[in-house]
């Protein structure tokens, strides 16, 4: 059985060494990247120090998802739901307001 | 209990606020100035003690992550570590904290103003135009409501009862000052000499049809951003109007994915928080 994997995007101060890298992390400055990591590398104490050297600010993070499908349907529902409530009074019938509203239901169900 | 407030009331109050901090146009000046160097931003910063404490400090955590054991006390090495366009963030930031914190807004207030920046800003960087005027703009667009709790801080409460049971912002404001917080916003922004493209942010980031500005735009998105991503965890957090013409000029298409661009907005948001507190 395989163990199906989810993305969070954590705050450099919140990552810690072991964790895995679930996008290339890049840092640019004056738009040249001058420090990069792959996706899928595990961390290790070095790689976070050269990020903070480099003032990286986050990380997306690949992890194990260890909820059952209960778990995880009721907590896509509760974000819905919360969704549904922050929405109340816009009119997303509207392709902007639509699009925001999927895009962001979309992003919880990473 | 309808207040109605105008420009003069509002001017005339500004005296009784902390002082607005004159880095934050200084720096914004120095964005359209070529000959604007390093040392010319060593002398802005300098001047403030808290903005050089902080600067040393983050300069010397990184100087430690790289295992340079010399503690650093030379502001123009520090700056030169960092990098310019981050002091200019973090000395924008820090200063603008300092001012609501004096100003004695809920740390909601300047949490919900950091997520509309960092938002504002990452529109900005995607559509390639400068991230300060963003920044600032995102970090300002609420202005409005600081001056409202401040100085009439009952008629605040009551708007906020209004708005939690469902009422549109902006009309209870006008119910109970005659104003609403985008009018007195651009009132402070104007008095604070701030750029147009600011003092427009802060006023028409509630517009259904903001003006066709990259700096409004970036706003007026990133609040409905902010708080369609809940990054404030405030319970009356409602998205309300998203113009497709803002949307258009900063060349977003809701149909592409958006997981990074959300994920590091709401990273940042956290991370910043705590960089700017």
């Amino acid at each position: 059985m395989t163990t199906s994997k989810r993305l969070r995007y954590l705050p450099i101060s919140e990552v810690v060494a072991g964790m895995v890298l679930g996008a290339p992390l890049t840092i640019a400055e004056h738009g040249v990247t001058n420090f990069a990591l792959p996706a899928g590398l595990t961390l290790s104490d070095t790689n976070i120090r050269q990020i903070d050297l480099r003032h990286g600010e986050f990380a997306c993070i690949e992890e194990d998802d260890t909820r059952s499908d209960a778990e995880r349907n009721a907590e896509w529902a509760a974000a819905a739901a919360r969704l549904d409530r922050i929405f109340s009074t816009a009119d997303r019938t509207r392709p902007a307001v639509a699009g925001l509203y999927e895009a962001v239901l979309a992003y919880r169900k990473l | 209990m309808t207040t109605h407030l105008t420009e003069h009331e509002i001017t005339e109050r500004v005296a009784l606020l902390p002082a607005f901090p004159s880095v934050v146009n200084d720096i914004l000046s120095t964005l359209d100035d070529d000959n604007a160097t390093l040392g010319a931003l060593t002398v802005l910063v300098a001047r403030d003690p808290l903005i050089t404490a902080r600067i040393l400090s983050i300069a010397n955590a990184a100087a430690l992550a790289g295992r340079n054991p010399r503690e650093l006390r030379d502001m123009q090495v520090a700056l030169s570590m960092i990098g310019l366009s981050r002091v200019r963030e973090i000395v924008l930031g820090i200063s603008l904290a300092e001012f609501s914190r004096e100003s004695r807004m809920s740390n909601y207030f300047w949490e919900h103003s950091v997520a509309v920046g960092v938002a504002a800003q990452e529109l900005a960087r995607r559509a390639h135009f400068p991230v300060d005027y963003a920044l600032v703009g995102g970090l300002l667009h609420d202005i409005g409501q600081l001056w409202m709790a401040r100085f009439y801080p009952l008629e605040f409460q009551m708007v906020r009862m209004a708005v939690a049971a469902g009422e549109e912002i902006l009309a209870a404001e006008r119910r109970y000052f005659g104003l609403d917080h985008c009018d007195v916003g651009r009132v402070l922004g104007t008095f604070w000499n701030l750029p147009a493209s600011v003092v427009a942010a802060i006023e028409h980031h509630h517009d259904a049809h903001p003006p066709a500005d990259k700096v409004v735009s970036a706003t007026h998105v990133a609040e409905a951003i902010a708080n369609a991503l809940d990054l404030s965890r405030q319970d009356e957090a409602r998205v309300t109007v998203l113009s497709e013409s803002a949307c258009a000029l900063l060349g977003l298409d809701w149909s592409e994915d958006m997981n990074y661009l959300f994920g590091k907005i709401e990273a940042r948001t956290r991370y910043l928080c705590q960089i700017f507190a």
